[in-house]
C-alpha cells in the first residue's frame, strides 16, 4: 500500500518526463551476462618427440663431497644454502611419482631418488620440495632455473639433451603395449590401423607412427587418460613405458601387457646445462645408490609388485 | 445542351466499361454519400451522424485503450509468474551443475575418504539440477534452441555421474585413474553441460529482459492517452454541438459520458504508470539482483572447482589454473556491481559479508596458488579445506542473497500485475456505457424534432 502511494506522489513527475519514465537500462543484467560468457580455451598440440637416444652423461668425481660440505661456488652449495633441494616430479605415475591419497604427499620410486639427493647434499633425505611438473614444463622449468634437477619419468632423448644435460640412466623401461583382458592381439602388429593410446607429444606416439605396421596413434593429455579411454571400450590397446603400464595393470587387473619390447625407453634426470658439476655430482649418487644396494631396495619397495622380481640394474654411459 | 454531350459521352462509356463490380461499389459509395449530405441538410440529420461518430469513436477508443492495457498486462504476468521462474530454474541448473563440479573435485582431494558433507552436497546439487531440468523440460520447452540445450543436458547428466562414481571408486583404492575419471567427467561438464545450462540461462535472462520492455514501454502509455485524449475532445465536440443547436447548456447523459470516459482514461494513466514502476522496481531491486547474484554463484563454483582440480592434477595440467585467473576478475566485477546493487535495495549489510567473505576467500585461494606453484602441494592440500568451507558458506550467502532478491522482485512483480487489476474489464464495460449514455443524450435532442 505505502510503496503505491509512493508511486501516485511520484506521478506528476513522472507524467511530466513519460519519455524517460520506467525505461530500465538492464545493465545489470548485461554485466552478469557478460560474465557468464563462455571462454574458449586454447588447445597446444606439439609435435611428437622422435626417439633417438642420447644416454651418455658427465663421468662422476672420483670422491663425493660429504653432506653439507658442498664445494664453493657450487651449484650444490647454492642449494645447500637454500636449504632444500627443488626437483619436478610426476605425480600421476602410480609408484614412481603419485601423489598417495592416504597421505597427502607425493610418492615413489622417483621421490625416493630424490630423497637421496638430499641426504647426499644436506645429510636429510627430507630437505626437498617437490613440483608436480607437465610434460612439456620440464625442460622449461630446468633451464628458466625454477627446479634444480626433473626427475620425472623423462625418456633420454638427444632432441632433450640439447636442451639440458641428462644425468646416467636410473631407470630402463620399455615401450611395450597393454590391452584388455579379452583382446587376441599378441603384440603391436595385430594392432595395426587400431587405435593405440599414448601421451599427446611424447616419443610413444613417434615411435609408434614409425613402426612397419602402425596403429592409429591416439595422444591423450595423461598417460593415464588413455586408460580411462580403454576401460571405456573407445581404443583397442595403450602403448607407452613399461614403468607406466605396470601401474595400469595394478589399478585395472582386466589389462594385461602383450609382445616384446618395441623401444628401449631408458629415464635419466634432466638437469641445467649450467651446472656441469651438479651433473657430476648426480651421477656419482646415483652410482653409490646402484653399488651399495640402494638402488635394489628402492625398486624392491616401490616397484617389485608391478614391474617384477628381477629388475636389471640400468648401466651407466659416461663421456667426458 | 450539345456542349454537354461530349462529357456524358465520356462518363457513360466510361461507365460502360468499368467492370461490374467496381460500379455497384461505387453506385453504393454514391448511395452512403448521398445519405450522408442529406442527413447534412437537416439538424437532426446531424445530430444522427454524430451518434455515429460518437460511437465508432468510443469502439476505436476501446479497443486501443484496452490493446495497450493488454500488452502491459500479459508482459507483467508473463515475468511474474512465468519467465522469472524459469530463470531461476535455469540458474538453478547452472549453479548446480557447476558445484557438483567443484563439490566432487574438492571432495576427492581430501583423499580415499571423501567427507560425508562434501557427498550430501553433491547429492543434493544433482537433486536440485534434475528438478530444475524437469521444470525447464516441462516449461520452457518453446524455442528449439532451449529444448536441444535441455536435452544435451539431460543425455550428459548420467554419463557424468557416471564418470563421477568411477572417479570416487578408484580414488578410494587409491589409483591416480581417479583423478582422470574425475578430469574426464568435468571435461564432459564444461565442454558439454555446462555451456547447454548456460545457453537456457541466458535465453530466460533475455526473455525476461524483453518482459520488461513490453511490460514498461512507453508506446502503450502514449497510445493510450491519445486515444483516450481523442475520445474526451469528440466527445466534448459533440456536446459543443448539441449546445449550440439546442440552446441548452448541459447535457447529463453526454456529461456522464464525458465524466465516465475521464475517469476510465485517468485511471489507467495512473494504473500504467503504476505498473511500469512497479515493473521497474521489479527489475533494479529484484532481478538485477538475482542475475548478479547468480553469476556470482556461477562463477565462485567454477574458481573453486579449478582450485581443487589444480590441486587434483597436481601441476600436471595449466588449463584449470588458466581458467580460474580468468573466472577472478570477473567474480570481483560481480562482487563489485553487488555492492552498487545493495546500495539500491538496503541490503548494504549483507552486501558487506558477501565482500569480506569474498576477500577472504580470494586471500585463501591466492596462498593455495603461491603453495602450489612453489610446489608445496602437501602445504596447499592442508589449507584446501577452509577454502572449501568459506566458498561453500559464501555460496550459501549468495544463495539466500538471492532468495531475498526474488522476494523483492516478487512483490514489485505482484505491485504490477495487480495495478492493472480491473482495468480490463473496466476499459470495455465503461466504453460501452459511456457510449450509450452519449447515444441517450444525442437521442433526446434528436426526438425534440420529430
Amino acid at each position: 500500500m505505502r510503496s503505491r502511494l509512493r508511486h501516485l506522489f511520484g506521478l506528476a513527475l513522472v507524467a511530466a518526463t513519460v519519455a524517460g519514465c520506467g525505461t530500465t537500462s538492464g545493465q545489470a543484467s548485461r554485466i552478469a551476462l557478460a560474465a557468464l560468457a563462455p571462454t574458449t580455451p586454447q588447445s597446444k598440440a606439439s609435435a611428437p618427440q622422435p626417439a633417438t637416444l642420447c644416454t651418455a652423461s658427465l663421468r662422476p668425481p672420483p670422491t663425493l663431497p660429504a653432506p653439507g660440505k658442498m664445494p664453493g661456488r657450487s651449484f650444490m652449495a647454492k642449494i645447500y644454502k637454500r636449504g632444500y633441494l627443488i626437483a619436478g616430479v610426476n605425480a600421476a605415475t602410480l609408484n614412481f611419482g603419485y601423489l598417495n591419497p592416504s597421505t597427502g604427499q607425493i610418492d615413489g620410486f622417483e621421490i625416493d631418488l630424490v630423497r637421496e639427493l638430499a641426504r647426499a647434499i644436506f645429510g636429510n633425505p627430507d630437505a626437498y620440495q617437490p613440483v608436480a611438473l607437465t610434460a612439456s614444463q620440464r625442460e622449461p622449468f630446468v633451464q628458466q632455473g625454477k627446479v634444480d634437477v626433473v626427475v620425472d619419468v623423462t625418456t633420454m632423448t638427444c632432441a632433450r639433451s640439447r636442451k639440458v644435460d641428462f644425468s646416467t640412466v636410473y631407470y630402463d623401461a620399455e615401450q611395450q603395449v597393454l590391452v584388455l583382458s579379452d583382446s587376441t592381439a599378441k603384440s603391436i602388429s595385430d594392432l595395426a590401423g587400431k587405435k593405440v593410446c599414448a601421451t599427446a607429444g611424447t616419443t610413444p606416439i613417434y615411435v609408434m607412427q614409425h613402426l612397419p605396421h602402425p596403429p592409429d596413434a591416439v595422444g591423450a593429455s595423461q598417460a593415464i587418460d588413455c586408460l580411462v579411454l580403454l576401460q571405456q571400450g573407445l581404443i583397442a590397446g595403450i602403448s607407452t613405458d613399461s614403468s607406466i603400464l605396470g601401474g595400469f595393470t595394478a589399478q585395472d587387473p582386466n589389462t594385461r601387457i602383450i609382445g616384446p619390447s618395441i623401444a628401449p625407453v631408458p629415464y635419466g634426470m634432466e638437469i641445467s646445462k649450467a651446472h656441469p658439476e651438479f651433473v657430476r655430482f648426480v651421477n656419482g649418487v646415483l652410482a653409490k645408490l646402484r653399488s651399495d644396494g640402494t638402488w635394489r631396495a628402492l625398486y624392491d619397495r616401490w616397484l617389485r609388485g608391478i614391474q617384477g622380481s628381477n629388475p636389471v640394474l640400468p648401466a651407466p654411459q659416461y663421456e667426458g | 445542351m450539345w456542349i454537354s454531350d461530349p462529357e456524358l459521352t465520356v462518363e457513360g462509356a466510361s461507365i460502360a466499361a468499368a467492370p461490374a463490380p467496381t460500379r455497384r461499389r461505387r453506385a453504393r459509395a454514391g448511395v452512403a454519400l448521398d445519405w450522408v449530405r442529406d442527413r447534412l441538410a437537416t439538424t437532426p440529420g446531424r445530430l444522427v451522424l454524430v451518434s455515429i461518430l460518437v460511437v465508432v469513436g468510443a469502439v476505436v477508443f476501446g479497443a486501443i485503450a484496452l490493446g495497450a492495457e493488454q500488452s502491459r498486462e500479459r508482459a507483467a504476468k508473463a515475468a511474474r509468474s512465468q519467465t522469472e521462474l524459469l530463470l531461476v530454474q535455469a540458474k538453478n541448473l547452472y549453479t548446480a551443475l557447476q558445484d557438483a563440479n567443484a563439490t566432487v573435485a574438492t571432495g576427492l582431494l581430501s583423499g580415499g575418504l571423501e567427507p560425508t558433507s562434501s557427498r550430501l552436497r553433491y547429492q543434493r546439487d544433482l537433486r536440485v539440477g534434475t528438478e530444475a531440468l524437469t521444470t525447464l523440460t516441462r516449461r520452457a520447452g518453446t524455442s528449439p534452441a532451449t529444448a536441444a540445450a535441455i536435452r544435451t543436458v539431460a543425455n550428459q547428466l548420467p554419463v557424468y555421474t557416471g564418470l563421477v562414481e568411477s572417479a570416487r571408486a578408484n580414488n578410494r583404492q587409491g589409483f591416480p585413474i581417479g583423478a582422470a575419471y574425475l578430469r574426464r567427467a568435468v571435461l564432459l561438464s564444461t565442454s558439454s553441460m555446462l555451456p547447454a545450462a548456460g545457453r537456457i540461462y541466458r535465453t530466460q535472462a533475455q526473455r525476461l529482459n524483453e518482459d520488461y520492455n513490453t511490460g514498461t514501454a512507453n508506446a502503450a502509455l502514449v497510445t493510450f492517452i491519445v486515444a483516450s485524449v481523442a475520445a474526451l475532445i469528440l466527445l466534448l465536440l459533440a456536446q459543443w454541438y448539441v449546445t449550440r443547436i439546442s440552446r441548452r447548456i448541459l447535457n447529463v447523459p453526454m456529461l456522464l459520458a464525458t465524466v465516465a470516459v475521464a475517469a476510465v482514461s485517468v485511471w489507467g494513466v495512473i494504473a500504467l504508470i503504476d505498473e511500469q514502476n512497479s515493473l521497474a522496481t521489479a527489475q533494479r531491486d529484484g532481478s538485477d539482483s538475482v542475475e548478479v547474484l547468480s553469476a556470482a554463484t556461477v562463477l565462485l563454483s567454477r574458481a573453486q572447482g579449478d582450485l581443487s582440480l589444480t590441486l587434483v592434477n597436481r601441476g600436471s595440467d595449466t588449463t584449470d589454473q588458466a581458467d580460474f585467473n580468468s573466472v577472478q576478475p570477473r567474480l570481483g566485477g560481480l562482487i563489485g556491481e553487488m555492492s552498487v546493487l545493495a546500495r539500491r535495495t538496503d541490503t548494504g549489510a549483507a552486501a558487506n559479508r558477501l565482500d569480506g567473505e569474498y576477500a577472504s576467500y580470494l586471500a585463501q585461494a591466492n596462498s593455495i596458488k603461491g603453495l602450489e606453484k612453489k610446489g608445496k602441494l602437501p602445504d596447499a592440500l592442508k589449507l584446501e579445506p577452509t577454502t572449501a568451507a568459506i566458498s561453500y558458506q559464501l555460496s550459501n550467502d549468495l544463495t539466500g542473497q538471492i532468495g531475498t532478491a526474488q522476494g523483492r522482485f516478487a512483490r514489485g512483480a505482484s505491485d504490477a500485475t495487480s495495478a492493472l487489476g480491473g482495468l480490463a474489464l473496466a476499459i470495455p464495460v465503461i466504453t460501452v456505457l459511456a457510449a450509450v449514455a452519449a447515444l441517450l443524450g444525442l437521442r433526446q435532442r434528436i426526438n425534440e424534432y420529430r
